[in-house]
């Protein structure tokens, strides 16, 4: 999935869980990523439609039914919109610097499900990074959770499975511990993953009303949700949204934030103190 | 004289006759037996009662129809405020417990 993986587990003889978790991990990049050409889902951005499988089904489900609530902030058709901004393999050989990319491309078409058929509208393609990382960590905590209490951390998308966890949260100013004992955590922000194309320093967070990398005057949001999808879709929506809707917005849905803006002030919101 | 008067019984004869048939004209006697058949007002008027009680009927029909959708709709519409209630509760129950400490952390969430 690009990123570095952390599994805890709270039980003195967890190797098998340990395993067990990391292998769903692995399982699941094969179905999801976008960079391999085999896997489930550049199948289905290749053919345009596709009988999936039951986690490449589910997970457009949920990403499809968080782009309705966000009223379009999370949406999963910005694959094209990411690769016109550059990002169009593996982070890592994503070159630092390079010459401009193309203005962006439009979000939101169509993508229609019948059964077990997933279906594309005309250039509408996928990209299921951030939901795919946030649904293998909460299937991973819940695999692990047989052997005790646990914690997985997929590249900032953390999801616990009973006990209490103290898990750390960049702010403005240093660092901070929120104590987790149930649900999940995400941040979003465009302080990584971000590269420079014609002097412009571009990000993977796209703005689906723009198709191209978000101008949100946020650094970086961590929210707190009952689960690690719910997490990272509203990471991701708040994020968009700049930080008086956020606020605004996480109070109103009681998910607990921590924003820093781009003028380096820290804020709370959703009922953290 | 024999002839004026002669005159005045003609002209009253001749004024006799003329209310005479006057008369006779305004009893209408051709129609008596006319009066028997239908009026065509009164059977115009019956089609129509007969069609307004059809239609009434029709009416009766589509409102006890859509009174039993309604109640059924009603019906349902409770159940999914129960479930959603329900499902409100629960992701209350299920509201992640988060809080500041000042503990060292055991992992940090960044930028994913």
């Amino acid at each position: 999935m690009g990123t570095d993986v952390e599994l805890f587990v709270d039980a003195p003889r967890a190797g098998g869980a340990l395993a067990g978790a990391e292998d769903e991990f692995h399982r699941l990049e094969a179905i999801l990523t976008r960079f391999r050409p085999e896997s489930e889902l550049s199948r289905l951005n290749e053919a345009r439609a596709l009988e999936a499988g039951p986690e490449l089904l589910e997970i457009v489900a949920l990403a499809l039914e968080a782009r309705d609530r966000t009223g379009g902030r999370f949406d999963p058709t910005v694959h094209d919109a990411v690769v016109s901004a550059g990002y169009d393999r593996t982070f890592e050989e994503v070159p630092t610097n390079g010459s401009a990319v193309s203005a962006g491309a439009p979000c939101g078409g169509a993508v229609r499900l019948a059964g077990r058929r997933i279906e594309l509208g005309p250039n509408v393609r996928i990209d299921l990074g951030g939901i795919g990382k946030g649904y293998a960590a909460a299937r991973a905590a819940h695999l692990l959770s047989s052997a005790g209490p646990a914690l997985v951390n997929a590249g900032g998308d953390i999801a616990v499975a009973g006990g209490t966890w103290p898990v750390g949260v960049q702010t403005a100013d240093g660092e901070l511990t929120l104590e987790l004992s149930s649900g999940a955590l995400a941040t979003s922000g465009r302080d990584r993953r971000r590269w420079r194309r014609d002097g412009r320093e571009l990000h993977h967070l796209i703005d689906p009303k723009t198709g191209t990398s978000s101008h949100s005057d946020l650094v970086r949001l961590t929210v707190v949700a009952s689960d690690a999808v719910e997490a990272e879709v509203w990471a991701k929506a708040l994020y968009l949204s700049g930080e008086t809707d956020a606020v605004r917005e996480a109070d109103e849905l009681g998910l607990p934030c921590v924003l820093v803006t781009a003028d380096g002030r820290t804020r709370f919101a959703g009922g953290l103190r | 004289m024999t002839s004026h008067v002669a005159r005045l019984y003609s002209i009253a004869l001749a004024l006799f006759v003329f209310f005479l048939t006057w008369a006779a004209v305004g009893a209408r006697p051709w129609a008596t037996n006319g009066a028997a058949q239908t009026d065509s007002r009164l059977t115009a008027l019956s089609a129509r009662e007969q069609r307004l009680r059809h239609e009434s009927a029709a009416v009766q029909r589509l409102v006890r129809h859509r009174w039993a959708v309604y109640r059924t709709q009603l019906r349902k519409r409770h159940v999914q405020i129960a479930a959603a209630k329900r499902a409100q509760a629960q992701q209350a129950a299920a509201a992640p417990s988060v809080r500041v400490v000042s503990l060292p952390p055991l992992t940090v969430t960044r930028t994913s």
